[in-house]
């Protein structure tokens, strides 16, 4: 599903260069659930924005699904990524000025579905996420746990291959975290393929993999038994 | 899709209220502003559209060309009617004669007299039957062929009203002109819309006119070609795909073979075209006002730069505002969303909030609309509802969305999705607030232009309010009378009983008050001399009484009297001048030849007066006697307050005049009435300038908001560590404090170069001194602190430990 090869991000602010990411190679198989860990600062989030084609690598190559992507300007990557990936992030990003129906509706407005239709998806969606009672809801109305059982409802609404998690659990207590954490075990189970960043060896056990990372570079690869 | 937007933004709209509040509001108030810029322009330029040959209408116009100056006039010599018809047979002409201010005696047979009368200052016309093929009416009862007769006349159908209670009974009823003239009604036509330069409302025939001369004074010179009168008037129908400039050409043969070319002045005609016989100020029209494209497009012009104002707080604030949206924006472009679709849903956001303004606008509009002739030359009340309006409330709708939205969604929808998920879009990211302050600035310079106007205007009217005319305008009743013979032969009679009255200090009979719109020139010799002088005399006529009823100077020698009037004039300083004299004693005793009559001895000289409005410079004037013309009565009372008096003259007048309604009016009145578009421009520059200036303090009120919370830590950092509160006002109010300055080095040159043109339009002005500005510029820096001063003052003493804590 994925493969990366000599993959650089460079920051150039005024005075410094941050490299990001050094030369970093790896693959990622279909079906895989994969944890990604290292110190703060090492370049995990830059790595995630870069494989949900919301960034661009200076350079390397980048193959998604066998297609080079590394390169592709902004619309065709908003394309690619609409159909294909799914996000769940550390700070959950509803919108606030949005309920909890429509924020897991906006994938699918974006890649065209139809209202009807759109509306039986994510009743089935929030229905198994647990949360189908504050469909009318916003956002601050629901704790931690709900709001990212919600952003996961609507990581997975379009069916995306791959979800990409940015320390889903970093936000929550141990008990939601493990809630979170058992969804995504499931949706790997029928078949997505995850990669999440984590500080967390507890929940890096979910994953089949570790990637480690030191100074944008892997280190090593821990495969779980 | 749609559904979505729709939801978002009025949940935006919501959540960010008091943004929306002041976008709504500053939108809402420049669109309804323009909104009724937009009927006052939509109404001047209908005059006479409604006619369905407008297009090839044209009023003949008689052009005067002398060796220091040239004239133009309306009035067309009497016999020019048949020379044009002879010489141009292909051209429709048709001619009227306009009669001002007068009586009509309803009659129910034609032999007894009624106590019906009526005055009708305007809508008189003695017409011809082609100018009904020239001009569309819609006739109820009748035909234009009617007017081929004498003695008959046409009503419109209230004036009909008016005088018979029904218009089929006015039906072959009769009517007396003036006391002397019966004329059968013959026909009714519609009541003229109120958008035409030609109220047609009591129209007897041409042919009426020519069969009564005796009655208008005209005598042998009726047939002259030297003899011009506004009240002549010749209009053409030019038959299709003829062009104006073919018959032009043609009507310079035609007025070398008319008139006498030896004279040192040229006369010639030329095709005014009937769409701007309602803008041009050159000539007078027989419409209620005439327009000045200038000032029409100035108007044009404000009602742009308010609507922009509204645009300009609209952009600041939103994009203002753009930075909270980020994650937002952020989130959507994760989700999917192009840019397109960004953008789509920002200027959806704002068609919605324009649209609200745009309802807003338009009850504003017709709240204000009953108001408008305070401001703007028109009497009738307008439709606030009509397809050009919609029309151009949708198109406005539309652009301003686009003005105001576009900016705003370029910049929302760039941003990056990684960035502004994590909130990293800051204020510097968004347009910054660089182009924030270019805006804010011109919004500010614009507001100060108008308050300059409005200070020069409004203290230019003052000076010439409280302006030295050179006579004396207080407490002196103007009663408007006839010329006929009877009421000249009745005059010495009601004099005597005027006099017995204790109100009364003089009586003078006159055609004129000193100051007035109406101006009578012609040519003239000086002492003995057979050769004219290259410039024209203005002649006022007065009896002798005339110089004490007005309180007019005399610098030398003496007014004439009944005795010697006849032989002697009284002349003004401005001529003593252009003749070459220095000094007044000097003058008397010299002559002077006016037009073709004898030569007149110059008995005084008087101090300068306005002969016209203060628009115009003094002219060369001469005073005489011409009892021929005194229609007019002037009484100088002992007081300015009528009183009872009012009263006892009105008795006075019905024992002498039980024929005639007395037509009364003071003096100083009438002079004011010579400013009223003066008076109105500067009312309309107060009303737009209090609007542009209240749509400026709602977009910095936006700002200095939204200010405040972008520095809230800021402010709260620095409370922590001591600042007092007077130093965190001064932090907010800084800033503006300078743009303000730099908005009014733009806006101090623009409105002196302004205003000082608008200032040449007066002989008589004001110097548009420093203080103007100073005033202009404090004014601004005030208003601009009390509007940042309470946002800042609240946000100064907020608790600093809450501000922290929210970040
Ligand atoms: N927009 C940016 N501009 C400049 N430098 C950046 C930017 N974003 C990230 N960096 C730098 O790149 C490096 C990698 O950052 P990244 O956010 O990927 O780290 P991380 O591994 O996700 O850390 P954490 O575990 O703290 O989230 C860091 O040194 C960071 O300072
Ligand atoms: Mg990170």
């Amino acid at each position: 599903m994925i493969k990366i090869s000599n993959l650089e991000k460079i920051y150039r602010t005024e005075d410094v260069e941050t490299v990001a990411l050094n030369k970093l190679s790896f693959e990622v198989k279909d079906g895989e659930f994969v944890a990604v860990m290292g110190p703060s600062g090492c370049g995990k989030s830059t790595l995630l924005n870069i494989l949900g084609l919301l960034d661009d690598p200076d350079s390397g190559s980048f193959l998604f699904n066998g297609i080079e992507v590394a390169g592709f300007n902004e619309r065709k990557r908003a394309d690619l990524r609409k159909r294909n990936i799914g996000f769940v992030f550390q700070s959950f990003n509803l919108i606030d000025e949005l309920t909890v129906f429509e924020n897991v509706e906006l994938p699918l407005i974006y890649t065209g579905v139809k209202a009807a239709e759109r509306k039986k998806i994510v009743e089935d969606v929030l229905d198994k996420m647990v949360i189908m009672h504050r469909r009318n809801h916003y956002p601050q109305q629901l704790s931690g746990g709900q709001q990212q059982r919600v952003a996961v409802a609507r990581a997975v609404v379009n069916n995306p291959k791959l979800i990409l998690a940015d320390e889903p659990t970093g936000n929550l207590d141990s008990s939601n975290g493990n809630e979170v954490m058992q969804l995504l075990t499931d949706l790997n189970e029928q078949g997505t393929t995850i990669v999440m960043v984590t500080h967390s060896e507890h929940d890096a056990r979910y994953s089949h993999r570790i990637i480690r990372m030191l100074d944008g570079q892997t280190v090593m690869q821990d495969l779980m038994v | 899709m749609f559904k979505n937007y729709f939801t978002i933004a009025l949940r935006n709209i919501k959540r960010h209220r008091s943004h929306s509040v002041i976008n709504i509001a500053g939108l809402a108030i420049a669109l309804a502003a323009t909104i009724v810029i937009f009927l006052v322009l939509q109404h001047e330029y209908s005059y006479d559209t409604y006619h369905k040959n407008a297009d090839r209408i044209y009023q003949v116009i008689k052009k005067d060309v002398s060796p220091t100056e040239t004239g133009f006039q309306v009035g067309v010599p009497f016999p020019a009617t048949r020379a044009l018809r002879q010489d141009f047979p292909q051209v429709t002409f048709g001619e009227l004669y306009k009669s001002f201010g007068s009586q009509l005696t309803v009659m129910k047979d034609p032999n007894t007299i009624s106590s019906r009368r009526f005055i009708e200052e305007s809508g008189v016309f003695f017409a011809d039957p082609e100018i009904f093929s020239i001009f569309d009416v819609k006739w109820m009862a009748g035909s234009a062929a009617v007017l081929k007769e004498p003695g008959k006349l046409v009503l419109a159908k209230s004036i009909a009203e008016k005088y018979f209670g029904t218009w089929q009974s006015a039906m072959d009823g009769y009517l007396k002109i003036d006391n002397n003239i019966l004329v059968q009604v013959a026909g009714i036509i519609e009541d003229v819309p109120s958008n035409s330069d030609f109220p047609f409302a009591v129209i007897p025939s041409y042919k009426t006119f020519e069969s009564n001369q005796q009655y208008f004074n005209y005598g042998e010179q009726i047939n002259d070609w030297g003899l011009s009168t506004s009240d002549h008037q010749v209009y053409a129908l030019l038959p299709e795909n003829m062009k104006a400039a073919s018959i032009d050409a043609n009507l310079e043969t035609f007025s070398r073979k008319y008139y006498r070319m030896e004279s040192a002045t040229k006369t010639s005609h030329f095709l005014q075209p009937l769409k701007n016989i309602h803008f041009d100020t050159r000539l007078e029209n027989n419409g209620d006002h005439i327009s000045n494209k200038t000032s029409l497009n100035t108007l044009a012009l404000i009602g742009v730069l308010i609507v922009l104002m509204a645009c300009i707080n609209f952009i600041n604030l939103s994009t203002a505002l753009a930075a909270k949206r980020g994650k937002e924006v952020g989130i959507r472009k994760v989700m999917g969303s192009s840019k397109t679709q960004l953008r789509t849903q920002v200027l959806f956001e704002t068609g919605l909030i324009v649209l609200f303004a745009g309802m807003t606008a338009v009850l504003l509009a017709w709240l204000a609309l009953p108001y408008l002739r305070y401001i703007a030359d028109i009497q009738q009340q307008l439709t606030l509802i009509n397809t050009g309006s919609i029309l151009f409330l949708v198109i406005t709708l539309v652009v301003t969305t686009i003005l105001a939205g576009f900016y705003p969604s370029l910049i929302l929808s760039s941003f990056q999705p990684v960035e502004a998920i994590k909130n990293k879009i800051n204020n510097t990211r968004v347009g910054g607030l660089s182009l924030r302050r270019v805006l804010v600035v011109l919004q500010f310079a614009f507001s100060q232009l108008l308050i300059i106007a409005t200070i020069i205007a409004v203290g230019q009217m003052n000076f010439i309010r409280t302006a030295d005319i050179g006579f004396d305008k207080e407490a002196v009743l103007l009663l408007q009378g006839n010329n006929d013979s009877t009421s000249l032969a009745r005059q010495a009679a009601f004099k005597s009983d005027l006099l017995k009255l204790p109100a009364v200090k003089s009586v003078s009979f006159t055609m004129d008050p000193p100051s007035s719109l109406n101006s009578w020139t012609t040519n003239f010799a000086f002492n003995n001399n057979t050769e004219d002088l290259p410039f024209s005399l203005y002649l006022k006529t007065g009896d002798e009484h005339y110089a004490g009823t007005f309180g007019m100077n005399l610098l030398a020698g003496r007014f004439y009297t009944t005795a010697d009037s006849a032989r002697k004039v009284v002349i003004n300083e401005t001529l003593m001048q252009k003749v070459g004299i220095k000094e007044p004693s000097e003058a008397i005793g010299k002559t002077i030849r006016i037009g073709a009559g004898k030569f007149r001895e110059i008995v005084g000289v008087v101090r300068d007066f306005k002969n016209n409005s203060l628009r115009d410079g003094i002219q060369p004037t001469a005073i005489i006697s011409y009892p021929a013309f005194y229609s007019l009565t002037a009484i100088k009372l002992k007081s300015n307050n009528l009183g009872k008096s009012g009263e006892a003259i009105q008795q006075v007048w019905d024992k002498h005049y039980p024929e005639y309604a007395a037509e009364t009016r003071f003096l100083d009145e009438s002079i004011n009435e010579f400013y009223q578009q003066e008076e109105r421009l500067s009312r309309l520059y107060k009303v737009y300038a209090t609007l542009a200036i209240i749509i400026s303090c709602l977009g910095l009120y936006g700002l200095v908001s939204f200010m405040a919370v972008q520095k809230n830590k800021e402010v709260g950092i620095r409370k922590v560590l001591g600042a007092s509160v007077g130093s965190i006002v001064y932090l907010f109010s800084k800033e503006f404090t300078v743009l303000i300055l730099i908005a009014f080095a733009l806006a101090a040159p623009a409105g002196w170069y302004l205003m000082n043109n608008w200032l040449q339009n007066f002989t008589y002005r004001i110097d548009i001194g420093a203080w103007v500005f100073i005033l202009a510029v404090l004014a601004s820096v005030i208003i601009a602190w009390l509007t940042v001063g309470y946002k800042a003052i609240s946000a100064a003493t907020a608790n600093p430990v809450k501000s922290l804590k929210s970040e």
